[in-house]
């Protein structure tokens, strides 16, 4: 009776174990992905579309390279990337996190924002200190590199 | 009555000349809470301009990239909104250990408080510990020794509330010091974590 509990007992956590992963990995669409961004503050409408999906954002969530934001007529968002570039955007804005690396270690990195409509406020991290011409933005009309600071971008965009 | 339409064609086609002029793009350096800044690049085509100064501004018009001028009351009437949504600007922290110990120094036991309470202030957080040491002793002892000392801090950090899941650590031994020195070298600045909350 022991024994066969010793056997039954083992393969029933491998068992819990492999619907939990399984549970996971479905419960996260960008489970392949490393998180890049983390949600600070929410006000009003957000979304995140995500891969063809949306989300409505809350503090605390992590965001992932592609996610676009989109704020509503009384929205705005604030986000902390791992770099510890800080963005915030206002009401009516549009943005996507077109390309982020970093890595932690030697603090090298790279990112590509668009804002294609909106206000953007951001505050530079280890990216722009890393390289020349390694932190962008990108508007309908213009390319922006960034060398540590702190700056403001208003587009009106393609209406 | 004639007078009061023209007037009001006029004021009509004022606000039409008025949308036509509306710029469509902005850029503004901000200052840094020292008074100083940073520069961005602005190209536009094969036109690039460098904005250096607080409040430094350029905009586009049409398809013209064309220099502008701004001030905090313009900023704040257009960018308010995203100002305000701004979360609370990452910190960077550095306590030191006692030679050999993951036990930290009486003074970075002071201010060890500090940390707590600016985590302790965001709303959500997350948190970066990395060990080091100094250059006495051999390299895989002072691996270990580094994680230690960030483990010390995590395990007080989550002893006093915060949550573990938000907190990750790392241990990098003797590499990046603080202090470059030679091997073998005693070096208290070297002894020590270095904590990143966001």
């Amino acid at each position: 009776m022991l024994t066969q509990f010793k056997v039954i007992l083992p393969s029933l956590v491998i068992v819990l174990c492999m619907i939990g992963t399984v549970a996971i990995a479905t419960a996260t669409p960008a489970a392949s992905q490393n998180q890049i961004a983390q949600v600070k503050t929410v006000s009003g409408q957000v979304k995140v579309e995500r891969g063809g999906g949306q989300t409505s954002p809350k503090p605390g969530d992590l965001l992932f390279e592609k996610d676009t934001i989109v704020t509503g007529a009384d929205g705005s968002i604030g986000i902390t990337f791992i770099d510890n570039t800080v963005m915030s955007a206002g009401p009516n804005s549009e943005i996507s996190l077109e390309q982020f690396t970093f890595d932690s270690s030697n603090f090298n990195g790279s990112m590509l924002t668009e804002l294609r409509k909106g206000t953007l406020s951001m505050v530079s991290g280890d990216v722009a200190r890393s390289s020349p011409g390694a932190m962008k933005v990108r508007t309908p009309a213009a390319t922006l590199g960034v060398r540590g600071t702190r700056f403001v971008v208003e587009a009106m965009g393609n209406q | 009555m004639i007078t009061l339409r023209w007037a009001t064609l006029l004021l009509v086609l004022g606000s039409l000349g008025g949308c036509a002029q509306k710029q469509q793009e902005l850029f503004v350096v901000l200052p840094n809470p020292d008074g100083t800044s940073g520069a961005i690049t602005v190209s536009e085509g094969p036109n690039s301009v460098v904005l250096d100064r607080p409040y430094a501004a350029e905009e586009v018009k049409g398809d013209k990239l064309e220099p502008t001028t701004s001030d905090s009351a313009q900023v704040q009437q257009l960018f308010g909104d995203a100002l305000a949504a701004q979360p609370i600007l990452p910190a960077h922290f550095r306590l030191y250990f006692v030679l050999d110990k993951d036990v930290m120094t009486t003074e970075s036991q002071q201010q060890y408080k500090n940390v707590f309470l600016d985590i302790k202030r965001r709303p959500v957080y997350q948190v970066e510990v990395i060990g080091y040491t100094d250059t006495l002793g051999e390299q895989p002892y002072n691996q270990q020794l580094s994680l230690k000392r960030a483990a010390t801090l995590r395990d007080e950090l989550v002893r006093d509330g915060l949550n573990p899941d938000s907190i990750t650590i790392a241990g990098r031994g003797e590499l990046d010091p603080a202090v470059p020195t030679g091997p073998h070298v005693a070096e208290p600045r070297n002894r020590r974590v270095e904590i990143t909350v966001r």
